[in-house]
């Protein structure tokens, strides 16, 4: 075996992927190359500065936790779809709301809390993504007629992109991107020096608190995470979250104009 | 050559959801190296498990999970590039019929004990700007043979043949060796 058919045997190995009467051929070979030994130990050394020096980045635990939520989430839809137990669910409960009304509430109400709580904390992970990206739109613009049609192919439905008149406040352009397992209209505003994120997202499947299931947000139904504050309204069977760090009222009121101007 | 944008690719058969979970870190590592950029990466990994979830009952032949994750969250990246009307850099010589690289770097590494004993003291910013440098498809090789990726496994992922990964493989390595000499010569001055 010469050098030139040696040498690029080398890797194969290091990785011990090569045929026996191959690899018999080339230690042959290396036993008597000084420049093939070397060239060998060259490989090796680069092996040890990929494997051991090469930084390599673990998951953050925030992302760790929206995976497994998307990995949990689909057998509990088909469970409630197909299963036996899930058809004389309703009727046992409502047998039991009568003995335990007030058990039943309480355990409502923690569902509620449970549902607008990861809707806050993913529409604020996204608002994150959005002010932490190299490149958050993919569509700037100087009004909506032009962010509204870019959307069209991109998504399966058609988001509003409301830009009432408000003092300060303007349309900085749009991008798709991902609210938990579904694709999502990216809408992002400048409000005085403050980011503002929109974003518009089918609903089926998500579990949805009922204070924002009304057709317009209530001045005091902002919910808050990590120091940012999120709205969250239903229309026309698309959920709207409205993401920012101006105060929990003014959120609101905004929310309530963006409802006002998107109304068909 | 191209990769084939299939929007995703066939499932493995018989895996188990929450198996999904166990490459998150290997995802997100790769995704870092290709996004360059912490914010992206977290949201390209995120599209990645909606869009494998959304496949997962396309149950086919079986198919290694991992290499196919994998391929999920490079097909997505590429898009993501498309989309944003950009080209994800690539190296000019991709095909076995292309001539070895006769890199001045490669000679660096082989010229005697106090070169090589040179390299062995490269550190992790230096290793990472190195790779940093490469075009994605290089990178991407070299990542996926770092992961213990097979040939066939990375070829799933690169969308190509598996003697197109050695190729592409070989000349990855050449090329990081190339870099990584630089930074020697650069100390040397």
């Amino acid at each position: 075996m010469s050098c030139a058919e040696a040498r690029p045997l080398l890797l194969d190995l290091r990785r011990r992927r090569l045929a026996p009467e191959v690899e018999e051929a080339v230690r042959a070979h290396l036993a008597g190359c000084a420049g093939c030994r070397r060239a060998e130990e060259a490989e090796g050394v680069l092996d040890d500065l990929l494997t051991q020096r090469l930084p390599r980045h673990a998951a953050p635990d925030g992302l760790r936790r929206r995976v497994a939520a998307l990995a949990a989430e689909e057998p509990r839809r088909e469970r409630r779809r197909f299963s036996f137990t899930s058809l004389v669910a309703p009727a046992l409960a409502a047998g039991l709301a009568v003995a335990t009304g007030a058990l039943l509430v309480e355990r409502r109400s923690g569902r509620e809390a449970s549902a607008l709580s990861a809707l806050t904390e993913e529409a604020v992970s996204d608002h994150l993504r959005v002010l932490a990206s190299q490149h958050p739109l993919e569509v700037e613009s100087g009004g909506s007629h032009q962010v509204k049609p870019w959307f069209e192919g991109r998504l399966d439905f058609a988001p509003a992109v409301p830009l009432p008149e408000v003092p300060d406040l303007r349309l900085e352009g749009g991008a798709v991107g991902y609210f938990l397992d579904r694709k999502a209209a990216v809408v992002e505003y400048g409000l005085r020096r403050h980011a503002v994120t929109l974003l518009v997202f089918r609903t089926e499947g998500l579990a949805w608190p009922a204070r924002a299931s009304a057709d317009a947000p209530a001045p005091d139904s902002a919910s808050s995470a990590r120091g940012f504050n999120v709205v969250l309204w239903r229309a026309n069977g698309l959920g709207y979250a409205l993401v920012s760090d101006v105060n929990p009222q003014e959120l609101a009121t905004l929310a309530a104009r963006f409802v006002a101007v998107a109304r068909p | 050559m191209p990769l084939a944008l299939a929007p995703v690719p066939d499932a493995p058969r018989g895996g188990s959801r929450s198996e999904v979970l166990d490459h998150v870190d290997a995802l997100y590592n790769l995704a870092r190296y290709l996004t360059r950029n912490p914010a992206d990466a977290e949201d390209l990994v995120q599209e990645t498990y909606a869009r494998a979830l959304k496949a997962w009952h396309q149950f086919t032949a079986g198919t290694e999970l991992r290499a196919w994750l994998m391929r999920i969250l490079r097909n997505a990246w590429l898009d993501r590039h498309r989309r944003e009307g950009r080209r994800p850099e690539r190296s000019g010589s991709l095909d076995a019929a292309d001539p070895e690289p006769q890199a001045g770097g490669e000679d660096t590494w082989l010229r005697g004990d106090f070169e090589l004993e040179q390299m062995r003291r490269l550190v992790a910013g230096e290793i990472e700007e190195a790779l940093m440098a490469l075009s994605e498809d290089q990178r991407t090789a070299i990542l996926l043979d770092v992961e213990g990726f097979s040939e066939a496994e990375a070829a799933l992922v690169l969308g190509c043949a598996p003697g197109t990964v050695k190729s592409r493989l070989s000349r990855a390595r050449a090329a990081l060796r190339e870099k990584l000499a630089d930074y020697r010569r650069e100390e040397d001055r």
